[in-house]
């Protein structure tokens, strides 16, 4: 699809509307699917399906800081799992869930490609590969 | 529209272009099983219940959306057929609550039927059963979406039919699932007639009709063998 076309809004290229409100909103408000559903002239559950599908497409406002945990093969071969429960310890709140003062988001993701340092997670576009269950916290530390 | 020969299962047959394997085998009777694929309707491919080999192919083919083309090699029975459907359906029957014993549908549950006459016996596999709230708001339809297994005719059906788009398929995965608007339960405030398209063509009895008084319930009567 050429640069043109990409500017002409149609169901066939929606991710690229509903990246740019992800962007600028931080995530993508039920009425905003409904407004776009309804000018494209489809069913507002298409328009959710997509939105739905992509871990980096928010339904719901995120917490101040997103932590996005791999969930695909290799993470979960280097003991994932662990990581995921370490996390959900120190913040308190399981994966899906935003933290009553907003602080933390914690989603898990498809793979990020990062396999080469599994286990890996990104908070906010930060990388952070290798981790142990020691290393959480001191991580976590740094996103206020 | 020229007559195309090809090789199923040994013996020669034809069928004309434009045919799918599928539509090419009901005609010279022989049975593929199927649970996605609506007659008439744009193919779904979900299911992958009516994977046939075809000789030269790397992989199994979905015969319903698959044309025939001259001197194809076709098996649609082979032990190699038999051993994944058997393993779809059992990877169906796995994620399926165990609750055809009270379920309205189990004496005409398309899932059951296949199960049956693939002679699947209990699931080796554990996965996570998928359960979400029964949806019962609606006078019209009952959902249970824990029943559901993605088969899509619901999604197609009431697009072709009907030329309306009550659902569409959210998630992804594991979490993948047919939604209502923006996966809310159908309300009772829905305008969609009651026309039942969706309803009847479910496979299982993730959608149904509100029971009524006196209502008997309908479709033939599942007869397990052996």
């Amino acid at each position: 699809m050429s640069k043109k076309d990409a500017t002409k809004k149609t169901f066939d290229n929606i991710l690229l509307t509903l990246e740019e409100t992800q962007e600028k909103v931080g995530y993508l408000p039920a009425e905003f699917m409904v407004e776009l559903a309804d000018s494209l002239d489809v069913p507002v559950s298409d328009v959710y399906g997509v939105a739905s599908f992509y871990s980096f497409l928010a339904t719901r406002p995120p917490g101040r800081n997103v932590i996005r945990i791999c969930k695909s093969l290799p993470c979960h071969l280097k003991d994932g799992q662990t990581i995921i429960d370490t996390i959900e310890k120190e913040i308190g709140v399981k994966p899906g869930r935003t933290t009553p003062d907003g602080r933390f988001s914690f989603e898990l993701t498809n793979c990020i490609g990062l396999c080469d340092g599994a286990p890996a997670m990104l908070i906010n576009h930060n990388v952070h590969v290798d981790l142990t269950p020691g290393k959480i916290a001191s991580i976590l530390d740094k996103y206020k | 529209m020229g007559d195309i020969t090809l090789t199923m299962n040994g013996a020669a047959i034809s069928g004309r272009e434009g045919m799918t394997i599928l539509e090419v085998a009901r005609e010279n009777g022989i049975d593929i099983p199927t649970l996605c694929y609506l007659k008439e309707l744009t193919p779904i491919g979900a299911c992958r219940l009516c994977v046939v080999e075809v000789e030269g192919s790397r992989m199994l083919v979905g015969s319903c959306h698959t044309p025939i083309a001259p001197g194809m090699v076709i098996q649609t029975h082979s032990p190699k057929v038999l051993e994944v459907r058997r393993v779809l359906i059992e990877l169906m029957m796995a994620s399926h609550p165990d609750s055809c014993i009270v379920c309205e549908a189990a004496n005409c549950c398309e899932l059951r039927m296949r199960a049956t006459d693939l002679e699947v016996g209990l699931p080796r596999f554990r996965t996570r059963l998928r359960y979400f709230p029964l949806e019962d708001e609606n006078s019209n339809i009952i959902r249970d979406m824990s029943k559901c297994i993605l088969c899509r005719r619901c999604v197609t059906a009431c697009y072709n039919t009907e030329g309306k788009k009550m659902f569409s398929l959210a998630y992804r995965g594991f979490e993948s699932k047919v939604i209502y608007d923006l996966d809310k339960p159908v309300g009772s405030d829905e305008t969609c007639r009651d026309c039942d398209t969706c309803i009847s063509l479910c496979p299982t009895g993730a959608l149904r009709q509100p029971i009524k008084f006196g209502q008997r319930k309908k479709g033939p009567v599942l007869y397990v063998k052996g």
